[in-house]
């Protein structure tokens, strides 16, 4: 890439750091940032910088936030006694796409797994039973991955609240909605029908 | 189950290989190092994922070369399925992509699909090595007759790795956790528990009668499961299972501290080859071990073949080797009437004994028809 300006070849470089982006993705953006009008330009680039400096973790349920406590902590509307926790930030986005839950969240940073050396003390662990004591929680809905560490996050979870007199529940497990039953994994399989509902 | 069309691409020592293996008995014939193995190694791949004998998978590529593929039409009772298996240099190791019917499947997805049974002669170090080849041999069986043992198994294993870590973690061990994995363990372990006291009941009766058949019925032959935790009364039900689990893992808790080592559980499981009641690993000659090995062998693949629906591919590598002429013919003619059936010996065995069977010549990653193959 001799060839080309060193600003040029400055952003691609940069845009191949990023996930997902190749090489030949990365030049392709770059020339059409560079065709794109100025105002698009600073647009995207304020954008990148905002947030870096305003992006922050909110106090009570560890989202990210640009106030604090974050817009869905201080929403009078969100009913405080319904409490969904999620392994990362990234959870409540997608939760909060269903447009249907109207509770709070806890983000615990991550699961449980020792072999990675993430134990009790490195997640939002002891931040939650003091939520649940305090916060008047009525019920904890553990929304974690079904994989393993999800699991066992979980049912860790599950064991800890109990004795605090709170509901608590597991999203459950079922097939995804539009999908072929002959495409389903067993297990998968298995626990839909476990799980299944009379009409 | 019948194999049609093996495919190789830098697999082992072949650069290219097409082979279109016919039914009933194929003997592959060659000296050491020409690649008689690496056939039967190829198509058990493709039945269970994994090589019977590879130390790195990086090995199965072909020197110089970065890709190996493998590949396979298979005749089954489903019609035909195809099965291919790339293997990828990466870095020091290899990554592997499994396809079936032209799709990208997951590993768990992919067992199962072609059913095969492999006898090798590091098998008969099945009675007298250490339990975790005999618990190696009950995932390899299991795994492929049932999809959700293979499951449970990966699992299980999973969390035995974390309880593992937090045992030895330097923070010391939150007991909370460490029972949640308890109860995990009971749970899944249970399953396999079950799993594997109904599968080693049945490879006991399906192999006294082979064993039977061959030396008479006494001393009589058995396989006996020997679970950890041992079942009170040999009670192998779920409820049962669950409930010696669950005591047996509060028990070891003490234990499993100081060591800081799960203790208990199927991961300790072991298998027990008995003749006359005896054990054969300490008291069976080299002969009687070896006889045992394959009637195991030959019930492993009566119960595949009972479980798949029909019979599944058996892969005999260099098994004759050790056996007079009697006993070759003996043997060769007890599996005449396999559906297909692979065979390697370094020399051709005499015509009466081949019978109606098919040799191939291998020469340094080449398969030609023998002069000493019937026609057609």
């Amino acid at each position: 890439m001799d060839h080309l300006a060193p600003p040029l070849t400055a952003l691609i470089s940069e845009l191949e750091k990023l996930p997902t982006i190749g090489p030949k993705t990365a030049a392709r953006l770059a020339f059409y940032l560079l065709s794109a009008s100025k105002e698009d330009a600073e647009a995207l680039s304020r954008a990148i910088l905002d947030l870096k400096s305003k992006v922050r973790f909110c106090s009570r349920c560890f989202s990210l936030t640009e106030g604090d406590p974050c817009s869905i902590c201080s929403d009078p509307r969100r009913d405080a006694s319904l409490l969904c926790v999620v392994a990362e930030a990234k959870d409540v986005y997608a939760i909060e796409r269903t447009m249907s839950y109207r509770g709070r969240y806890h983000v615990l940073g991550g699961l449980i797994s020792p072999i990675e050396g993430i134990g009790i003390a490195q997640l939002k662990i002891a931040e939650l039973t003091e939520r649940v004591r305090k916060d008047g929680v009525a019920e904890a809905i553990i929304a974690t991955n079904p994989n393993a560490e999800g699991e066992s996050t979980a049912l860790y979870l599950a064991r800890l609240l109990a004795p605090l007199g709170v509901k608590v529940t597991r999203l459950a497990y079922g097939l995804p909605i539009g999908g072929d039953l002959d495409y389903a994994d067993e297990v998968t399989l298995t626990r839909a029908l476990e799980g299944r509902r009379s009409l | 189950m019948r194999v049609q069309s093996l495919d190789l691409a830098n697999f082992r020592n072949y650069a290219a290989l097409h082979f279109s293996p016919p039914g009933g008995v194929c003997v592959f014939i060659g000296d050491n190092a020409q690649g008689k193995s690496n056939l039967l190694e190829a198509l058990s791949l493709l039945a269970t994922g994994k090589s019977f004998r590879a130390a790195r998978e990086s090995d199965l590529i072909r020197a110089g070369t970065p890709l190996a593929r493998v590949a396979a039409r298979v005749g089954t009772k489903n019609g035909d399925v195809t099965a291919s298996c790339l293997i990828t240099r990466v870095g020091e190791g290899a990554r592997k992509r499994f396809v079936r019917n032209g799709r990208t499947v997951a590993y768990a997805q992919f067992l199962g699909g072609i059913a095969a049974v492999t006898f090798m002669p590091s098998d008969l170090a099945l009675v007298s090595g250490p339990p975790a080849l005999r618990r190696r041999f009950l995932n390899a069986a299991l795994s492929q007759a049932d999809r959700t043992y293979y499951r449970d198994h990966a699992a299980y294993t999973k969390i035995v790795v974390q309880k593992n870590a937090l045992l030895k973690a330097a923070s010391g061990v939150e007991r909370a956790l460490l029972s949640t994995y308890n109860q995990q363990l009971a749970a899944v372990g249970s399953q396999l528990l079950c799993a594997r006291a109904r599968y080693v009941q049945r490879l006991s009766l399906s192999a006294a009668e082979v064993h039977a058949r061959w030396v008479g019925a006494t001393p009589g032959f058995s396989i006996r499961y020997a679970p950890s935790p041992a079942l009170p009364a040999g009670d192998a039900s779920p409820g049962a299972a669950l409930a010696a689990l669950e005591r047996a893992l509060e028990a070891a808790l003490p234990a499993e501290l100081v060591r800081k080592s799960a203790l208990v559980g199927p991961h300790r499981d072991d298998v027990e080859f008995l003749l006359a009641g005896e054990p054969l690993g300490r008291f069976g000659s080299q002969g009687q071990q070896r006889t045992a090995v394959l009637a195991v062998k030959s019930a492993e693949y009566a119960l595949l073949a009972a479980a798949s629906g029909e019979p599944p591919l058996l892969l005999l590598d260099d098994v004759l080797s050790e056996l007079d002429a009697t006993r070759q013919r003996t043997f060769m003619s007890s599996i005449a009437d396999c559906e297909q059936v692979f065979v390697t010996a370094t020399e051709a065995p005499d015509a009466p004994t081949l019978g109606g069977a098919h040799v191939y010549e291998i020469v340094d990653g080449r398969v030609e028809a023998s002069a000493h193959a019937k026609t057609g």
